[in-house]
């Protein structure tokens, strides 16, 4: 095995792992509606949205083209540098998660590719025409249109059965969510699982293993598929045991409402590439179906988070990227400096995970 | 031609706006009329219901059948939304 070679594999596992960690933070958004209006027991929640996050990774190839094709030039880097895109966007993650700031994951994984790709090969590797209009715009555009479809839908549902008796309507739309709720874990699925295939494809084009403008392999499919299906599962087990603390409260006509706008955004923008932070987008659906009902029932807060980590998140993860792959090169151009930063990453992350664990015990106690 | 006038027209350049407004169109009609047919399977459920307690007979079964075309439209919009994004 060459020292490229090794390269790659490190890239393959850490993009992976970054699909694992999506997953597992991304649970709460896909599944807390379901939960709260009782549409589904935690359990089943979780699983049938680990089903159908694999599922939906199967659906559409369109967002993993425009990672792969349309962010960076892809002839123009290296494996070397999709890594050190890829630890920018996790030393983002991490440092956002330890300090409780907004973020999205998926802004962070651009932004940290396209750090990257700019210090390594100048300028000209990024390709701002796609970066501005395919991830960029849509980024404010898509949490927008699903707080307008979410307004629009509660409406509709309180125009059409708000007469009748509140018994069968509640037991109706929580049927419907399990309608409303499986979409939206298959396009949770869709869109996020795609991002890493087209970081993975980006390194394999990179690497000279795939001609550009190539669908990815199935093996690279199916293992994205499998990591953020998993995360997902994982991070199940953690929003079971918090439950009832942090979810919103809402009715089942809005949880329908909600996870139907959220689905209904995040599916039509995959099919047309647009790689999204979906998180803003589910809150975007909640918001809606929230304010449709009651102005003053939308946290607001939640709003100005997302503002914040569109600010935030790309130029950040960019630097830290850019940072990352100045380091990988003074490390000489073989295996050396990954290996070296992905035990580097490890270790901090071990440390952060611990610090904060002691921290929240202390506030538990304290 | 003013700045901000500029400003628009390179970001029309720049965006594909036909895509995006695709995108737009698209999730708002599948948002809202999933939304429509499955609130009118409800309406025609809840309405059924009802109207067999009352002793309506006609009534009930018109709501019913209300009941079941909201179901199958909703079920094929879903179908027919996911059918065109795999091909």
């Amino acid at each position: 095995m060459s020292e490229a070679d090794l390269i790659l594999y490190i890239v393959v596992g850490t993009a992976l792992v970054f699909d694992f960690t999506n997953g597992f933070h991304d649970t709460a958004n896909v599944v807390a509606t379901s939960i709260s209006t009782r549409a589904m027991s935690p359990r089943l929640a979780v699983g049938y949205a680990a089903i159908l996050n694999f599922v939906g990774a199967f659906i559409s190839l369109e967002v993993a083209a425009t990672v792969a094709d349309a962010v960076v030039a892809a002839d123009a880097i290296t494996p070397t540098v999709v890594f050190a895109g890829l630890i920018g966007a996790i030393a983002w993650n991490l440092a956002t998660w330890y300090f409780g700031l907004p973020s999205s994951s998926s802004h962070a994984l651009i932004g940290g590719v396209v750090g990257a790709a700019f210090a390594a090969a100048g300028p000209d590797a990024v390709l701002v025409d796609g970066v501005v209009g395919k991830v960029m715009v849509p980024a404010v555009v898509a949490p927008a249109l699903a707080f307008f479809v979410g307004v629009g839908a509660i409406v509709i549902c309180y125009r059409m059965v708000g007469r009748q008796r509140p018994g069968p309507v509640t037991r109706g739309f929580r049927w419907g969510q399990v309608i409303s709720g499986g979409l939206l874990a298959l396009a949770h699925g869709t869109n996020d699982a795609q991002k890493t295939m087209g970081i993975i494809a980006l390194a394999l084009i990179a690497h000279g293993e795939l001609a550009q403008g190539s669908d990815p392999p199935t093996w690279v499919i199916v293992s994205a598929a499998t990591a953020i299906a998993l995360g997902t599962y994982s991070g199940g087990w953690r929003i079971i045991r918090t439950m009832g603390t942090r979810i919103i409260k809402m009715d089942a006509a809005q949880g329908f409402s909600a996870q139907g706008a959220g689905a209904a955004v995040i599916l039509a923008s995959s099919h047309f590439g647009f790689p999204l932070s979906t998180t803003h987008v589910i809150s975007g659906g909640v918001m809606g179906a929230g304010a449709g009902k009651r102005l003053s029932a939308v946290r607001w807060g939640v709003a100005g988070n997302i503002v914040g980590a569109w600010l935030l998140t790309l130029p950040a993860a960019a630097v830290i990227g850019a940072a990352a792959d100045g380091v990988v090169r003074l490390l000489g151009n073989g295996a050396v400096g990954p290996v070296a930063i992905s035990i580097a990453a490890l270790l901090a992350g071990a440390f952060a995970f611990l610090q904060r664990i002691r921290k929240g015990q202390t506030v538990a106690t304290g | 031609m003013s700045v901000a006038l500029r400003e628009l027209l390179l970001a029309g350049a720049v965006v594909d706006v036909g895509a995006l407004l695709e995108t737009v169109l698209a999730a708002t009609v599948a948002g809202l009329g999933v939304t429509t047919t499955f609130s009118l399977a409800i309406l025609g459920a809840s309405g059924s219901v009802d109207a067999r307690r009352n002793g309506q007979r006609l009534q009930s079964a018109a709501y019913a059948a209300l009941a079941v075309l909201g179901v199958l439209a909703t079920l094929a919009a879903i179908g027919f939304g996911l059918v065109v994004m795999v091909r």
